[in-house]
């Protein structure tokens, strides 16, 4: 944490300690709450009064004058806030292996759950977009912030059918992505690319542009499945997914069932379209402050202690 | 005298601690309207040879003794506590119902008695008896600074054996290691203990943070009194009177305790009497 103007820490620093006195010269004073007793000592070892309490109820006073006097000093705190211009392209495989039933209902199921967890994690005003690819890359939803959209777009991501382009989808995204900004592209696929441009190839030119690939490997290999209507095996190239990912300055994951799915989704859209930033956290210091020094006063006047 | 003020009278001449005179009829070692004549009767040996009625053994032929009433005369003693934590109370002041006791004691005095009053130090006794000795201990000017144990030592030391002492306060000076002192006052004296009642036994009045005044001193405390607080108070103001009675009790005193209601009410109910 940074401030922007530190002198005013030392007039919050006097404040607390002004405070501190004026609070002792108060217990002082004449109240209504008031008891002579026959002996102070035999009372006191009677009741064995808390003493936390009072020293609980000063702290509370101090803390408030301490971040007001800290919202003074401008305080800047380092935190994880929407990123600026955040943008996301979810590419879903949409080739005839997603038909395959070792991911519960089937693996196009699966994702399409997997890109509604990841619309709902995001950070709100991250735009989002989504292709989907088969033979070919095609756009289903152009990106937005209207998360309605995206979640009708999500239900218009075509059923399994064809071959698998990877590389296709991930140049398509990298077209639908602005040119500048905090940019991801998620890509959800079970199978190998056979068609279009080389993944890696396009990977690298994301990574020139600081658009990290995160690739999700969907599906079960060497589990028999075989591609519905055909007789080619369910398999993933987990190698070439490894390396678009790396290449591109992001990270692979391998998921075998629809919950582990929608949790790296998940995960994703929370830490994805988040990023760290200095914030001026000048009203929450004051607004916490007066909040704490109201609350203090309600529960002291409850107790019969002002301050 | 009333009826309550002769009951109190006899329960102290019937006190442990009362010397007796050997034999029926035998003289009182006090002055006064003794020699009362009670009756006659058959001599027993033992007899005081100066009480035979010669007119009545002539008549009867054998030896009558003439049995007289004991004159009996009381020295009656107080010691009252009148420091400052005897000025608390919730709608009066302890000491006010300690002073309606002590009048009470006093009240019981007749022609013969003796009436002491101790404060302090000081031992507050005029060559006078009865009532205007009563009235003159009942209006000593008491001293500020009088210590309750110094009290006591002077009563140890000075006063007639067979004395009936009354002592009210709120003990708050006196703890186990006094027992022995309590123990050689109830050894020469009738001795009677009136403890004052803490006014807040039952609960304190207030809650929260409460500013207390200590009353025999300058200390101020804001105490934080909650639910468990109160409750360990009242359990701590029971354990202590329980403990002082026991205290007192051993020592071979008899106790009672002093009601801020009703400090006359409080003395005779310390006697059984009501």
């Amino acid at each position: 944490m940074t401030f922007s103007n530190p002198p005013f820490l030392i007039v919050a620093l006097l404040s607390c300690a002004a405070f501190y006195l004026a609070f002792l010269l108060l217990e002082k004073r004449k109240t209504g709450q008031e008891i002579t007793y026959s002996n102070l000592p035999f009372l006191v070892a009677a009741a064995r009064p808390r003493a936390y309490t009072r020293n609980a109820i000063l702290a509370a006073w101090l803390l408030g004058v301490v971040l007001l006097g800290a919202a003074l000093a401008g305080p800047r705190v380092n935190a994880a806030v929407p990123a600026k211009d955040a943008a996301a392209i979810i590419c879903v495989d949409t080739s005839g292996s997603m038909a395959a039933l070792d991911v519960a209902p089937n693996r196009s199921q699966a994702a399409k759950d997997a890109a509604r967890a990841f619309v709902a994690a995001t950070a709100a005003g991250t735009k989002i977009g989504i292709v989907a690819f088969s033979s070919s890359a095609s756009v289903v939803q152009p990106r937005t912030a209207d998360r309605d959209m995206v979640r009708d777009g999500v239900e218009r991501i075509p059923e399994p059918n064809g071959a698998t382009a990877i590389g296709d989808a991930l140049a398509l995204a990298g077209q639908q992505l602005p040119a500048h900004g905090h940019r991801l592209i998620v890509l959800i696929t079970d199978g190998v690319n056979n068609r279009g441009v080389d993944p890696l190839e396009v990977a690298k030119s994301l990574g020139r542009q600081h658009v990290p690939v995160y690739t999700i490997g969907i599906g079960t290999n060497d589990s028999g499945q075989l591609i519905p209507g055909t007789n080619e095996p369910a398999n993933i190239d987990e190698d070439a997914l490894r390396a678009v990912a790396d290449t591109a300055g992001g990270t692979y994951a391998r998921v075998a069932d629809a919950g582990q799915l929608r949790a790296a989704l998940a995960h994703l859209g929370a830490s994805t379209t988040l990023e760290r930033r200095k914030i001026d956290a000048k009203f929450p210091f004051a607004v916490g402050g007066a909040t704490v020094m109201v609350l203090t006063f309600l529960v002291g006047f409850g107790m019969g202690k002002i301050p | 005298m009333n009826a309550r003020a002769n009951a109190l009278r006899n329960a102290l001449l019937s006190g442990k601690r009362r010397p007796r005179n050997p034999g029926v009829g035998s003289p009182a070692s006090y002055r006064g309207d003794g020699y009362e004549f009670a009756e006659l009767r058959a001599y027993l040996p033992g007899d005081d040879p100066r009480r035979l009625d010669w007119a009545a053994t002539a008549r009867v032929g054998a030896l009558q003794t003439r049995v007289i009433l004991e004159d009996v005369a009381l020295t009656l003693a107080a010691v009252l506590d009148h420091s400052k934590s005897m000025y608390v109370g919730r709608r009066r002041p302890l000491l006010d119902a300690a002073r309606e006791a002590m009048l009470a004691w006093y009240h019981i005095a007749q022609s013969d008695d003796r009436c002491i009053r101790i404060s302090g130090s000081r031992i507050v006794s005029a060559p006078l008896r009865g009532t205007r000795s009563a009235n003159l201990c009942a209006n000593v000017r008491p001293l500020e600074d009088a210590n309750m144990l110094e009290s006591l030592g002077v009563a140890h030391a000075g006063l007639q054996r067979g004395s009936a002492l009354l002592v009210i306060s709120d003990f708050f000076e006196i703890s186990a290691a006094h027992a022995g002192l309590l123990a050689k006052v109830a050894s020469r004296y009738d001795c009677t203990a009136l403890i004052a009642r803490d006014p807040w036994r039952s609960d304190l009045p207030l809650q929260g943070f409460v500013r207390f005044k200590d009353a025999e001193s300058p200390e101020v405390r804001r105490i934080f009194l909650g639910k468990r607080e109160r409750r360990r108070y009242i359990e701590s103001v029971r354990e202590r009177e329980e403990t002082l009675h026991a205290l007192f009790s051993t020592s071979g005193w008899r106790t009672g305790c002093l009601e801020e209601s009703d400090g006359a009410v409080s003395l005779l109910q310390t006697f059984g009497l009501r």
